[in-house]
């Protein structure tokens, strides 16, 4: 296994600059996220590994507000600019397992087999994932019981695997790109110790059978007990790093104007609202029910697996702390 | 006519002018020949009241450079008392303009009456001259940058 | 704390055995020792549910939105911050007084939830910002009271922070903001957990109408900020809910106490919250008022 110390994690990231894009677990004034290495370099952000960032790594491949397409306009004449592809591959260093878990079921909708998303597509193809295990779960952390391994990052989506030794990060590579990748670099070290020891997480539960609980549980009192504290804020689906709708805008300037995808909440009033003013979802009950079903029972019959991945962002972060993991407990309990 | 470069920088100014005063006393500014610069982008509201912060902040986003919001003097209000929840308002957003950031010399309010013609040719002059000597604003711009010249199409 | 807590247990006992209220709201455990969370209690069975530690900052007057068509009536437990909130709802005719009863409970100040999820276990952890800067720890209005009231620990207001923006230059303040609302999310959960912002429909609820484009940026993001605090200016009670709900750490108050300050010395001292009658600074005028615009 080749290694690097941590105290020259700079250097290798820096290494790693000069011929991709790097991207890197970032504290920018108190917010935890992604975002370019060089923001590092310029004294910015400060890297954050303490942890999950609290803006998940989605952005990476579904930013919050991407440009489609520009156009200008001039009476009959038309242009449209076509925005150019990535230019050089990147690298998304320190995802976590959970999060890598997610970005394989974001493949599901925007790689659909019918339906493949090219903007997704491109940035998915050129990216190269550093997936790094975690040793020190938060007390928020239920990941292993939503089927993530903790020793192994999932396969179809990290090129290489990241061990945190204390001192040194440990790599394995998974895959050819991270080899390319790896091979790049020089100065790394050479380890044939065992793999690191990791805490036990405090949340866990068996979700087995759920989303056959579920299915017919749409008009179960218990959305009741859950739906009273929820501010119908989009906090949640904003951080979740499986959340993926969106909707896509225009922004126009006079005569020049572009097409935005921007991410959207299925906890906000216009998000069903219909052109002629009625609301299907009118209130937090529905929403929430919403939210928790294409969770754990709607994307489990279409695509096999949960849509929550168990980071516990929206456990932690949730302004009202409207708890997705003692939903899931009450309902296996009964 | 604008543009971003500061040589032969023509700024936008926008003016927000109540019905009643300032849009007749830019109008006699007309009538009587006064000349002032075409930076002027006149808006006419039914009242200074109507005018949202909002509105201000918006003009900002898309390009202007320079922002005033005139109306009739207190206590000559059409409505009797607009203009004296507009002096509340504006006394506060002007404060916090400059919290903000936006240099407080491109954002103003003025008490401009029907028959103050040449006080209206004065306010908006004396504003350009300001706001060029300034230069552009770029707090708060949203802009789209876009490389293509349109070419004609079918349709 | 826990006298406090057993009183509360009782109270809300009394109430729904009684049936002078149909529903209790409190706060219960949460997933972390410090985020205490709201709970609705509808039987008496379940008043063990309730819990007062220092982690329950959360504001539970705009609940009572929620009861506002329904034939509940609704106790409350409110601190001093709550009793302003309910103040307010009341006095922007969001909810009526007939049908809540308020239960105040005094407070010495909560902690900053932020700071506890940071620090490491059982490490000393700081009072919430707002709290520090709290005027009222003791209910401004209620139906009944549990517990004795304490001794505010700030008599005035405080502006240090304000003046601290204020006293930058241009670039550095328009930097400053720019750096700190390019962080916001717009998961709009400053504005939602608000208790001055109650309107039933909001602008920013509308893009159609072109208020706000969906786009995120710094720009879009500074003027949903500068925006809502305008649209609470005034009206804002101060409890920093704002603050400490948002994931991105947007020092929101800042703008908040900002217009506080200017109404103070422009138009004189004004407590949000406090009166339940008669107008906000921003809903009426004085002839008097400052004149800059001559």
């Amino acid at each position: 296994m080749k290694t690097i110390e941590k105290a020259k994690l700079d250097g290798f990231l820096s290494q790693l600059a000069q011929q991709y894009r790097v991207l890197v677990p970032v504290d920018y004034n108190g917010l935890t996220q992604f975002a370019p290495y060089s923001q590092v370099q310029e004294g910015v952000s400060k890297l954050y590994f303490d942890g999950n960032v609290t803006v998940s790594p989605k952005t990476v491949y579904l930013p919050q507000s991407e440009a489609m397409y520009k156009f200008r306009a001039q009476g009959k004449k038309l242009a449209i600019e076509e925005l150019p592809e990535l230019d050089k591959q990147q690298v998304v260093f320190g995802v976590r397992h959970c999060d890598t878990k997610a970005i394989q079921c974001l493949d599901k909708v925007f790689l659909d087999e019918k339906f493949e998303d090219p903007q997704y597509k491109n940035k998915r193809e050129n990216t190269i994932v550093f997936s790094l295990a975690c040793n020190n779960p938060k007390a928020t952390c239920f990941c292993e019981s939503m089927g993530v391994d903790r020793a192994h990052a999932e396969a179809s989506v990290a090129d290489v695997q990241v061990y945190d030794f204390g001192d040194t990060y440990g790599f394995e590579v998974i895959s050819d790109k991270g080899k390319a990748c790896l091979d790049a670099v020089t100065g790394l070290g050479e380890t044939e110790s065992k793999l690191p020891d990791q805490k036990p997480q405090t949340i866990k539960f068996d979700p087995s059978g759920l989303p056959e609980k579920l299915k017919g549980m749409f008009e179960d009192p218990i959305w009741d007990s859950y739906q009273f504290k929820c501010l119908n804020c989009g906090t949640c689906t904003y951080i979740c790093p499986t959340c993926h709708c969106f909707d896509i805008n225009n922004k126009i300037r006079g005569e020049v104007g572009m097409k935005l995808r921007t991410w959207d909440s299925c906890m906000f009033n216009e998000y069903t609202l219909m052109a002629g003013g009625h609301q299907p979802r009118a209130g937090k009950k529905e929403r929430v029910r919403n939210r928790f079903l294409h969770k754990l029972q709607y994307f489990n019959e279409k695509h096999g697996m949960f849509l929550c991945i168990g980071c516990g962002r929206c456990v932690a972060k949730c302004p009202v702390n409207l708890d997705i993991t003692k939903f899931i407990q009450q309902v296996i309990g009964q | 006519m604008s543009n971003n470069s500061v040589e032969n920088f023509e700024p936008k100014i926008l003016v927000f002018a109540c019905n009643w005063c300032t849009y007749a006393g830019a109008d006699l500014a007309g009538t009587s020949r006064l000349q002032y610069p075409p930076n002027v982008r006149v808006l006419r509201v039914p009242c200074s009241c109507r005018v949202n912060p909002q509105f201000v902040l918006r003009a900002f986003q898309r390009g202007i450079d320079g922002v005033l919001v005139a109306g009739c003097h207190p206590g000559d209000c059409h409505y009797t008392t607009g203009n004296y929840y507009t002096r509340r308002r504006f006394l506060l957003i002007t404060r916090m303009m400059d919290y903000m950031g936006i240099d407080s010399r491109r954002f103003h309010t003025r008490w401009i009456s029907g028959a103050e013609g040449p006080k209206f040719q004065q306010v908006v002059t004396e504003m350009i001259e300001e706001v060029k000597a300034i230069g552009p604003n770029d707090k708060m711009r949203d802009d789209i940058e876009i490389d293509v010249k349109a070419v004609e199409t079918n349709e | 704390m826990s006298d406090i807590q057993s009183e509360m247990r009782a109270v809300a006992k009394e109430l729904l055995e009684s049936g002078e209220a149909t529903v209790v709201i409190g706060w219960e455990k949460g997933t972390m020792p410090y985020n205490s969370t709201p709970v609705m209690i509808r039987s008496a069975a379940e008043v063990d549910k309730l819990i007062w530690d220092e982690y329950c900052q959360q504001n539970l007057s705009p609940y009572l939105i929620d009861f506002i068509y329904t034939e509940d009536k609704v106790a409350i437990f409110a601190k001093g911050c709550d009793t302003r909130a309910y103040n307010r709802l009341i006095q922007d005719k969001r909810i009526t007084a007939d049908k809540c009863i308020i239960i105040g409970v005094p407070c010495s100040g909560m902690k900053n939830a932020k700071a506890a999820a940071r620090l490491p276990e059982g490490a000393e952890v700081p009072m919430a910002n707002a709290c520090k800067e709290c005027r009222y720890p003791n209910p401004v209005v209620f139906d009944r009271k549990i517990g004795q009231d304490v001794t505010p620990w700030c008599t005035e207001k405080n502006f240090a922070d304000v003046e601290a923006i204020e006293a930058m230059g241009q670039d550095e303040k328009a930097a400053f903001w720019q750096s700190q609302y390019s962080k916001c999310i717009r998961c709009y959960a400053c504005r939602n957990i608000c208790p001055a912002c109650n309107c039933t429909n909001c602008i920013f609820d509308q893009s159609a109408s072109g208020w706000q484009s969906k786009d995120i940026n710094a720009s879009e993001n500074e003027f949903y900020g500068v925006t809502r605090a305008f649209h609470v200016a005034g009206r804002c009670i101060e409890c920093g809910q704002c603050e400490m709900v948002c994931p991105s750490d947007i020092p929101i108050m800042l703008m908040n106490k900002k217009f506080i300050k200017d109404i103070d010395t422009l138009f004189g001292a004004y407590e949000a919250g406090i009166e339940t009658e008669g107008p906000t600074p921003l809903s009426h005028y004085e002839v008097s008022d400052p004149e800059e615009f001559m």
